[in-house]
């Protein structure tokens, strides 16, 4: 991926010489010599022997240079996104870190920017140079007041919806008549807007911030306004004496758009009815709209396939959105997709569309076999090896999560490789889209990886992708858990622990997993040691968190603390067993006696007798004899484990 | 009264005391003990608004700095690709920097303003700038073959023009003190003869260093680099066509105007055959002709020689010796 941060360098200074021609005196008496930065052609200059011969000079863009140095650099897999303070305090950790960041900046932009325009007096003075227009106060409030079409014009421009309309009313009741191409403006506008402000007019920016950053961070889209019964749109268009394609197409759109469907297969069955011809934007949001209005089906291939003859009679070119909106209907038409989205795509070809990478995305959708998406995937990708691609449809965003999930689907490694490889090719990266997409197109392809490779290899794409691009889910933790269990590198637990401490991903079966491959097996003593600070770290967040424990938990923490000779540790695990009234297994108590055998003094030895007896453990007599066989009792200790020892074969 | 006073300065010998008790821990560790110092203040409020310590959540801890995870064969261009302030996390030296205070040591890298002040070329490490040097090459021209010695270069290009550019961090990218270009030229490189030489000497003055025979003409009295460029062509050129030109002015050159000492119709000529005529040297005949006749003799050639290096040089051991011979001979001592 191409370096994310282009600085422009601090003081340079850098001194130019140029080299230049002498007079040529015996010539003529005023002769001005060349100047070299406009002369293009080569000279040649006659001198005794040889011929000096002077290159000609390269030109280029402004941005040659930079772009030159740029790519030097590539991305550090370290530091998180360039707009977080690269600070080891201050980086967001974890996902929602992150997002509270990104929100946070982009609000404080917002304000920034409210404020600016809303005082334009006091952001007079121009202090850069070239100039930077969008760093000075931009014209946010209409200036002409008087009633006009100028005004009107001033007002649509600015999107001002409510105050659009009123100018129109206005203008209406003064008689003047307002031309056909404002009209169709003011109705555009409505439509797009949805007949209510968009929402930079209310006060405080807050929503719009968070309108963008949701776009950018989630993409679900805010909550478009539907479509009014009265509605402003419907009104003027009613009111215009002679209506033409522009007019109905806006309004269709505007209708499919927020949600009014049916209203708007009524305006095409009115226009239709007026003998007027549509346009392709027109015929492709009716087809995007087909799925709202028909229910089975084949009714509804039945109505996109008429639209489409339709199309032809009006011989209306189709475009590529026409295309995409058809096969995206054709997705929810079931079997069907299979028979005709071929016959679209030969269409297509012959047309001379090139498809995007939405097509893509909803061939991949297509009600296949798994088997045959990924044949269609690998075709596919043959195909498109080394392709750039930019974004021509809102849809694109979503190819490269769709394939790589198919990949994972389909445990197909190779395929995944290429499909990254094609989006490392130029600026693709572009097509990840926001920053949930982008996490959930790395969570399957490391999760495919997890499954599928070893573990080096999975090592060193962890380190690279997190947390630079994404912060894992929690199935990628647990993936990566299996990986260093089946892969038996479980010395790297600690540092999987981290991780998930950083990135707040403490759920029971993380946490089960982890506690219990470490307290599986016995390790070297420097791993072991490694595990014991890893326990006692898990023990002190489930303190800090009040995460609840469980006696699996409890019980392999001991283990793994006991087998690190921590002895001091474990008899507090014991003691938090008792607080929190589970019980533990006879394992953890004779592993504990056994490897504190030198250690712990009798009463202790005599505490945890007393302590398995409170549990009313079977194995007590057993362990009251060992204590009495193997530690030097006083009396009373003698006498007390004796009383437990038959106190429990008396209940057996 | 006095007692008063007397309450005053015992209290006021405690604030001080309290104050400097206060002072030496806070100043030398920098930032990290604001925030225990912020809590203790906190606790001091009385509990009466119901929120204990306790029920807060633990302050955010730092996180472990970058550096844990570099890897020691990482692309250090791509952590410094640009100048960038010293960051302590991403800079995986063990850096200190600063006073050392109360016999302790200099302060860690972390959050140490006198590391993040000074400029740091973290960016252009030798492999970086092979690289920049690598890519910087397509925009380069190759060197013509036949301009391989600096001589060459000055015969073939005896002009030589200078400007600077300068690149800051700031609002704008324009500096006033980029207009400014400098020509230079030899002055042996031109196509002039004695007069010619004199006069375009006399015309620039300052600006030609003897030294090293370079005309120099700066400009800056245009807003434009390209302009003042003009101009300093313009200027040079105009300089050699007057110098060529003979004004009928120039006849009026007294021996003031003269750049340097010519021996002919001087008082030093006009004393030595004075002297001579008076010395009865020279035979007798017409007193013009007596003196071509001495002006001709090698004594008076070389005393000319001589008087007139001893004026244009200025006074250094050799010429004074040579006038000393050039005397003796002429006066026969």
């Amino acid at each position: 991926m191409a370096a994310s941060c282009m600085h422009i360098g601090r003081y340079i200074r850098r001194n130019e010489r140029f080299l230049r021609l002498q007079f040529e005196q015996f010539l003529s008496i005023r002769s001005f010599a060349l100047t070299p930065a406009v002369h293009q052609a080569a000279q040649v200059h006659q001198e005794a022997a040889e011929s000096v011969v002077i290159p000609m000079k390269k030109t280029w863009s402004k941005e040659a240079v930079l772009q030159a140095l740029a790519s030097t650099v590539s991305r550090d897999p370290t530091v998180c996104a360039y707009r977080f303070q690269d600070d080891s305090f201050l980086s967001p950790r974890n996902f929602s870190e992150a997002k509270t960041y990104s929100y946070s900046l982009e609000s404080g932009r917002a304000a920034a920017k409210y404020i600016i325009n809303n005082n334009p007096n006091l952001f007079t003075k121009d202090f850069a140079e070239p100039h930077i227009p969008c760093l000075m106060p931009e014209k946010v409030s209409p200036l002409l007041e008087e009633v006009s079409e100028a005004a009107l014009k001033e007002r649509i421009n600015l999107r001002k919806v409510t105050a659009a309309v009123d100018m129109y009313d206005q203008l209406l009741q003064a008689g003047s008549v307002v031309s056909m191409d404002t009209t169709h403006d003011l109705l555009d506008l409505l439509c797009l807007y949805g007949d209510s402000d968009p929402v930079q007019e209310s006060g405080p920016q807050q929503e719009d911030t968070e309108e963008s950053e949701q776009e950018l961070w989630s993409e679900t889209g805010f909550k478009k306004p539907s479509w009014r019964k009265t509605n402003n749109a419907e009104r003027i268009f009613n009111l215009l004496p002679d209506r033409d394609t522009r007019c109905y197409s806006a309004l269709i759109r505007g209708m499919v758009k927020h949600g009014a469907s049916k209203k708007a297969f009524d305006m095409y069955s009115e226009l239709l009815n007026n003998r007027l011809t549509g346009d392709v934007h027109m015929f492709n949001a009716l087809i995007s709209a087909v799925p709202d209005v028909r229910e089975n089906p084949d009714e509804k291939w039945e109505l996109v396939s008429e639209l489409l003859k339709q199309m032809n009679q009006m011989s209306i070119r189709p475009n590529l959105l026409t295309f995409n909106s058809l096969f995206k209907t054709l997705k929810r038409c079931g079997k069907l997709s299979t028979i005709y989205a071929p016959l679209a795509l030969n269409e297509m070809k012959a047309l001379g569309i090139a498809p995007s990478l939405a097509t893509y995305n909803h061939l991949l959708h297509m009600n296949v076999h798994g088997f045959l998406k990924i044949q269609v995937l690998r075709n596919l990708l043959l195909e498109l090896e080394g392709c750039s691609f930019t974004c021509r449809d809102p849809g694109d965003n979503l190819f490269f999560g769709t394939a790589m999930k198919a990949c994972l689907i389909n445990n197909d490694l190779e395929l995944g490789y290429k499909v990254h490889s094609l989006l490392e090719v130029g600026e693709n990266w572009r097509l990840l889209g926001a920053a949930n997409k982008q996490a959930y197109y790395y969570n399957c392809f490391l999760r495919l990886l997890c499954q599928m490779e070893n573990i080096d290899v999975v090592l060193k794409w962890y380190k690279k992708l997190v947390p630079s691009m994404f912060y894992p889910h929690p199935e990628n933790m647990m993936g990566m858990l299996q990986t260093l269990d089946t892969e038996n590198r479980l010395d790297l637990l600690p540092m999987i622990w981290k991780d998930m401490k950083t990135f707040g991903h403490i759920y029971p079966d993380l946490v089960e997993e982890l506690l219990s491959l470490m307290a599986r097996d016995k390790h070297n003593p420097k791993v072991q040691e490694s595990f014991a600070a890893c326990a006692l770290d898990v023990k002190q967040t489930f303190s800090e968190k009040g995460i609840e424990w469980k006696s699996s938990y409890l019980s392999h923490v001991s283990t793994v603390l006991l087998r690190a000779n921590q002895c001091e540790e474990a008899w507090e695990m014991l003691l938090i067993f008792k607080e929190k009234n589970l019980v533990p297994s006879e394992a953890v108590l004779n592993s504990f006696l056994s490897e504190c055998q030198s250690s712990i003094g009798p009463d202790r030895a005599v505490e945890l007798v007393q302590l398995s007896a409170a549990f009313c453990l079977p194995a007590t007599s057993e362990l009251a004899s060992r204590v009495l066989v193997d530690f030097n009792l006083t009396e009373s200790q003698r006498t007390i484990l004796s009383q437990l020892q038959t106190a429990e074969k008396m209940s057996d | 009264m006095a007692s008063l006073t007397s309450k005053m300065f015992p209290s006021v010998g405690r604030i001080n005391i309290g104050r400097l008790g206060l002072k030496s821990p806070s100043r030398v560790t920098y930032v990290t003990n604001l925030s225990s110092n912020v809590s203790s203040e906190r606790k001091g409020v009385p509990d009466g608004k119901g929120r204990g310590s306790s029920d807060k959540k633990p302050p955010r801890k730092s996180g472990e700095p970058r550096t844990e995870k570099m890897s020691v064969d990482q692309d250090w261009t791509a952590v410094y690709p640009a100048a960038a302030p010293f960051k302590g996390n991403a800079v995986p030296l063990p850096v200190r920097m600063g006073l050392p205070v109360n016999r302790g040591i200099p302060p860690r890298k972390e959050g140490n303003l006198e590391l993040i002040k000074i400029p740091n070329f973290l960016h252009l490490t030798p492999p970086a700038i092979e690289k920049h040097c690598e890519a910087l090459k397509p925009f380069c021209t190759k060197w013509p073959s036949a301009l391989d010695t600096d001589e060459k270069c000055d015969q073939l290009f005896p002009i030589k023009v200078e400007s600077t550019d300068y690149v800051s961090a700031g609002p704008s990218v324009r500096n006033p003190a980029a207009r400014v270009v400098h020509l230079r030229v030899k002055v042996s490189s031109l196509n002039l003869d004695d007069h010619a030489r004199k006069k375009l000497l006399k015309l620039v003055g300052e600006r030609y260093c003897k030294d090293t025979d370079i005309l120099t003409i700066k400009t800056d009295s245009c807003p434009l680099r390209l302009q003042n460029y003009d101009y300093a062509m313009y200027l040079l050129t105009v300089l050699y066509q007057e110098s060529w030109k003979i004004e009928a002015w120039e006849a009026e050159k007294t021996r003031a105007d003269m750049e340097e000492y010519s021996w002919e119709d001087s008082p030093s000529q006009k004393n030595l055959l004075d002297t001579l005529l008076h010395a009865k040297v020279a035979g007798d005949g017409d007193e013009q002709e007596v003196r071509e006749q001495l002006l001709g003799r090698k004594e008076v050639q070389e005393f000319k020689e001589s008087v007139t290096r001893l004026k244009n040089e200025g006074d250094n051991e050799s010429s004074l010796q040579q006038y000393k011979e050039a005397v003796q001979k002429v006066l026969h001592l």
